[in-house]
């Protein structure tokens, strides 16, 4: 057998792997030949491992050429650990510790160090980090981008580290940095010069702190959501000041009225991107007519539970040409008549979001279809009026459909006989869908076969055979939602034997045993979250299933399950990926048991729910372990019930 | 106002020869209004006694001639009595008596006039100036044709002054007159001072003390023994010992101005500190309000800090009252800035550490931690280097050399100099203070 490389050099090899972005694709590259692994290795240019084991070797074999490291899903990562798997020259620009709980400082500081040229810091969600942690993110003086979002933590001080230590940083985001305030915000805004980005969502800020931002010269994308302090005055301050935004998000901000949107909409002329969902419940036809001005600039606009009137629309559709999405969910006074007005105006519509917009009907559907032939997404949760004449309309329209959210709308094997049509599909949500049967099933796995991600929750009516026609047809399926589907037993279960399903909802199937869990582990090699809660039928042998099969396996529910200590020890042993375990009401597993299983995770898990009656009989020492190896528990108060 | 003509009122002839115009000997007959128009005082003469300082010789011999004179006319009086009491009177002779007793009389009322007249101005510079020490501001005997006018430091004297200068004879514009040219201004400068916090220029008087004179324990002193006090009414107290004359009620009252004169002019002080803002050569100059202001400034900026906390021992400070300020909430300060200085409010450090490159607000518990740290920071950028020995060092450094940079800064903690001091708050001074390296390192660029 000839060299292919003698042919495709390493060169030509690497830009054909530019056309790859599956991981799966990219496996199968690599195991041709060496010449393919060494082409790989030397374009790979981000790393996410799944467990630690094995970093140390990823990290030699990729150390020249690897800019980002993404270890968020690697479980007992500590200190000791990540200062040992990051090799000193390295030319890392990026790495993500979110929810790496069980880092301190101490990691932090070494990881500063080793990186020097290092860009961006992921560090959100590690909600026990504070300012010491900041202040070790702060000795990175090259960073750019900086993520510390729910460190709950992280004071002014923690801020103003990074604000002195980071001065070149251009986006950053506080987001559920609870503890910090304008004294904080306002250093930051003289320290950091460069910001272009920056999320304060949900701090504890008034309008002083919008005015100091608005004198970031540089800023362009702002995240205000659930500043509860901050009102019209703010956005006035914002609107006349240095920064010229493009994006700004003050969703949720209750204090916002129409009054300080307008201000805004008078003083930020290029913005592109507006969410104002939520704010309050009044818009004046002044705002909106305000919009106007900004034109053609405007590609993404939310109003999401605003009043909004026909009128109101048809000035949006008129003025607002380039319209790519536009989020009009809870949005009482949408009507067919405003919907129609506004596509005959925005025909560039890609994503419409009209969930919980009652008085849409078919006629919208039909007017969407005829103007806005390029529409992707479609979220039409609880529009109760529609049927399937509208969207068979929007199925031989809009070919290039792929997303479609019917989440209770009442859809019956019709509709999805014609949405079958649009075979780009990739998300479809036909949930609480009573009428959806096997039928309707059948026509989706024949003919979507690109499905990533099918909601079936509730949709009683679906069978065995349903299931085996999706397993069949959708072979690229990642989600699957089955909740209450209880006519679904073993049979159906062992249909599914999907490759790339990372996420099974199981909630409530009551038919199932764990032999029907044994034979889709085998299936579904890649899970990564599973939802067993209510599934009263499982017990230990389900759980050694999953414990020699799926070992990805990340998240998993198993509350209710008839689980003893045994199988709950050996699942919490042998997964070596496991971070969030949901462990309520095994009313079959002893004190004992819960206290050798939890031993034997001890080290991997972030997150457990147990009964909270279990946090007296549980020895102290244990809890203390698992706290201080970034476990946070959550204690459910339910009562304790012994049946073992 | 025209220069040239305040300083023809400013300045009196001062330099006159007491014996000249007023001696022991003067027979009366000349001692009057009439002669005194002809002034004997050339402008040569003037020159030639200008730099001569006021004489306390002349004073007291002019006085012991009004003591001579009273005797006279004690004498003459008893001598009357007398007459009266043996029955042999003649008429004449007791009119001749009586009209001498009355031309005495007289001219001794007009000889004290002129003599308080002349002193009049130096009256009221001492007690607007308060402290300042007795021999700068002394004025040489007037003589009766030199009587000056208090408007000399009126810029603008008000209609009753005037009409009070008038009554001391209408020569004195014209032997004024003489002098106008002069400009003996020994304040030279003083007022060239830009406006202080709300003053418009030129509405207020500079005056700038001596570095001696601003640390000097005392600013009172005993003219008879030289003891120093503090306060002027301590040594109105002392000068009881001296004498019967010192016991008076009047000696003793606190010094009143003239009545029915002017307002006092509002005064200013200036930083005998060259390059200092509150120096009044500094081109934003800003003035200090009291006298109590400039000491402080002086010893806060300009001093070396003498008193240590002894709580914390880290705390320097050149006044007193700072210290006791200080040690009222020493060790309450909860908010440490990485260069070891400690503030009382978050508000404050966050001030701080946005005002200088490369300081931190410092986590409550690594405080040694981080202050190695900042040594390390601090080399590797070539700045000031901190630890803990020399910190202080470099601050005084600081404080010292490079004032021009220090004052061209404008920020919250200046403020504290012009305020009356004695509430300085904490914050302000560990603000300034921990300031200075900064600004030194600045100072050549400024």
């Amino acid at each position: 057998m000839c060299d292919i490389t003698a042919v495709l050099t390493v060169d030509l090899l690497a830009q054909v792997l530019d056309w790859l972005h599956d991981s799966r694709d990219l496996k199968s590259c690599r195991l041709v030949s060496r010449a393919f692994l060494q082409a790989e290795r030397m374009h790979r240019r981000a790393i996410r491992p799944l467990r630690l084991g094995p970093l140390p070797v990823l990290l030699r074999r990729y150390v020249g050429s690897l800019q980002s490291l993404d270890l968020s899903s690697c479980p007992s990562l500590d200190d000791s650990a990540l200062s040992l798997s990051i090799p000193c020259p390295n030319n890392l620009r990026s790495v993500s510790l979110s929810r790496a709980t069980g880092v301190t400082w101490r990691g932090l500081e070494v990881l500063a160090s080793v990186c020097p040229r290092i860009e961006a810091i992921d560090i959100s969600h590690c909600v026990g980090f504070g300012d010491r942690e900041a202040a070790a993110v702060a000795k990175a003086c090259w960073l750019k981008e900086l993520r510390i979002d729910k460190c709950l933590n992280v004071t002014d001080v923690g801020l103003a580290k990074v604000a002195v230590g980071c001065s070149r940083l251009e986006k950053l985001g506080i987001k559920w940095c609870f503890e910090i305030s304008e004294i904080g915000i306002d250093l930051l805004v003289k320290k950091c010069l460069e910001l272009r980005e920056l999320d304060i969502s949900y701090l504890k800020v008034g309008n002083e702190s919008l005015r100091s931002i608005a004198s970031l010269s540089k800023l362009e994308d702002l995240a205000l959501v659930g500043c509860e302090y901050i009102d019209d005055e703010g956005l006035y301050f914002l609107s006349n000041g240095n920064c010229s935004l493009q994006s700004i998000d003050i969703s949720r901000c209750e204090n916002v009225t129409s009054v300080g949107l307008t201000t805004l909409a008078e003083g930020q002329q290029r913005l592109r991107k507006i969410n104002a969902g939520n704010c309050s419940p009044v818009l004046t036809s002044t705002f909106v007519s305000k919009l106007c001005t900004l034109g053609d600039t405007l590609i993404i606009l939310k109003l999401d539970k605003l009043q909004l009137l026909a009128s109101a629309l048809e000035i949006v559709g008129k003025n607002c040409r380039n319209l790519l999405e536009i989020g009009l969910s809870k949005c009482n006074g949408v009507n067919d008549e405003g919907i129609s007005w506004l596509v005959e105006g925005c025909t560039n519509l890609s994503t419409i979001d009209l969930t919980c917009c009652l008085l849409v009907t078919d006629k919208s559907l039909l007017s969407i279809a005829a103007c806005c032939r390029g529409v992707k997404c479609l979220w039409l949760e609880s529009c109760v009026l529609i049927s399937e004449k509208g969207l068979d309309q929007i199925a031989s329209c809009c070919m290039d459909l792929k997303e479609i959210d019917l989440t209770d709308c009442n859809v019956n094997d019709n509709a999805l006989k014609c949405l079958s049509r649009c075979s780009e599909l990739l998300v479809l949500k036909i949930g609480l869908c009573s009428g959806v049967s096997d039928i309707g099933l059948s026509f989706i796995g024949t003919n979507c076969s690109k499905l990533l991600e099918l909601d079936l929750y509730r949709c009683t009516a679906i069978t065995d055979d349903g299931l085996a026609a999706i397993s069949n047809g959708c072979k690229r399926l990642k989600k699957l939602n089955l909740c209450y589907c209880n006519q679904i037993s073993d049979t159906g279960l062992a249909h599914l034997q999907l490759e790339e399903l990372s996420d099974l909802e199981l909630r409530g199937m009551v038919r199932i045993t764990s032999s029907g869990i044994t034979a889709m582990a085998m299936g579904c090699r890649s899970l990564t979250q599973l939802d067993l809660k209510r599934c009263y039928s499982i017990d230990d042998a389900g759980m050694w299933a999953l414990a020699q099969y799926t070992e990805n396996l990340r998240q998993l529910t198993i509350s209710y399950c008839t689980v003893t200590g045994l199988g709950l020890c050996h699942i919490l042993g042998s997964l070596r990926c496991l971070q969030d375990v949901k462990m309520v009401h095994l009313s079959w597993v002893s004190i004992e048991g819960f206290e050798l299983a939890l031993r034997a995770s001890c080290g991997k898990l972030k997150k457990v729910k147990l009964l909270g009656k279990l946090q007296d009989v549980l020895s102290s020492e244990l809890l203390q372990t698992l706290q201080a190896r970034g476990c946070r528990i959550r204690w459910v108060n339910k009562p304790l019930v012994f049946k073992g | 106002m025209d220069q040239k003509q305040r300083s023809s009122f400013t300045y009196p002839p001062r330099n006159n020869s007491p014996q000249e115009s007023f001696n022991p000997n003067y027979d009366y007959p000349q001692f009057n209004s009439q002669n005194r128009t002809e002034s004997p005082y050339t402008p040569s003469q003037f020159f030639n006694s200008q730099a001569r300082e006021w004489d306390p010789h002349a004073l007291l011999s002019n006085l012991s001639f009004l003591e001579q004179k009273i005797h006279q006319m004690q004498n003459i009086v008893r001598e009357m009595i007398r007459t009266n009491e043996g029955q042999n009177c003649n008429i004449s002779e007791l009119t001749a008596q009586r009209q001498l007793l009355t031309t005495d009389l007289t001219s001794t009322i007009i000889q004290l006039i002129s003599t308080a007249g002349s002193f009049l101005p130096t009256i009221r510079t001492s007690l607007l100036s308060g402290n300042a020490p007795i021999p700068q501001l002394g004025s040489s005997i007037p003589s009766a044709s030199s009587a000056p006018s208090p408007s000399a430091y009126q810029p603008n004297p008000s209609p009753d002054y005037e009409e009070l200068t008038k009554g001391w004879g209408e020569n004195v514009v014209e032997s004024a007159g003489q002098i106008q040219i002069e400009d003996l201004d020994v304040k030279e400068g003083e007022d060239v001072g830009q406006d202080g916090d709300t003053l418009p220029i030129g509405s207020y008087e500079v005056l700038q003390l001596e570095k001696e004179e601003i640390l000097a324990p005392h600013t009172h002193f005993c003219t008879i023994c030289g003891k120093g006090f503090k306060r002027d009414a301590n040594l109105r107290m002392h000068m009881r010992g001296h004498g019967d004359e010192y016991k008076s009620p009047a000696a003793l009252a606190k010094p009143a101005r003239e009545p029915g004169s002017q307002p006092i002019p509002v005064k200013r002080y200036s930083c005998p500190f060259v390059g200092c803002k509150r120096n009044k050569e500094h081109k934003n100059f800003q003035p200090l309000k009291t006298l109590l202001c400039v000491k402080n400034h002086y010893k806060r900026s300009h001093c070396e800090k003498s008193y240590t906390c002894s709580r914390c021992n880290t705390k320097k400070f050149s006044v007193l009252a700072d210290l006791k300020t200080h040690e009222k909430h020493c060790g309450r300060d909860k908010w440490l800035c990485s260069c070891g200085t400690t503030f009382s409010r978050k508000d404050k450090l966050f001030g701080h550490v946005a005002l200088f490159q490369g300081h931190t607000p410092a986590l409550p518990s690594d405080e040694v931690k981080g202050k190695n740290e900042e040594i390390n920071d601090k080399d590797d950028s070539g700045g000031v280097g901190y630890n803990d020995g020399d910190e202080y060092l470099d601050m005084k450094g600081g404080y010292f050399s490079p004032m021009v940079n220090f004052d061209s800064f404008s920020f919250e903690g200046l403020d504290e100099f012009s305020r009356t001091t004695f509430d300085p708050t904490e914050n302000s001074f560990s603000f300034l203070r921990s300031g200075s390296p900064d600004f030194a390192r600045k100072g050549p660029g400024n």
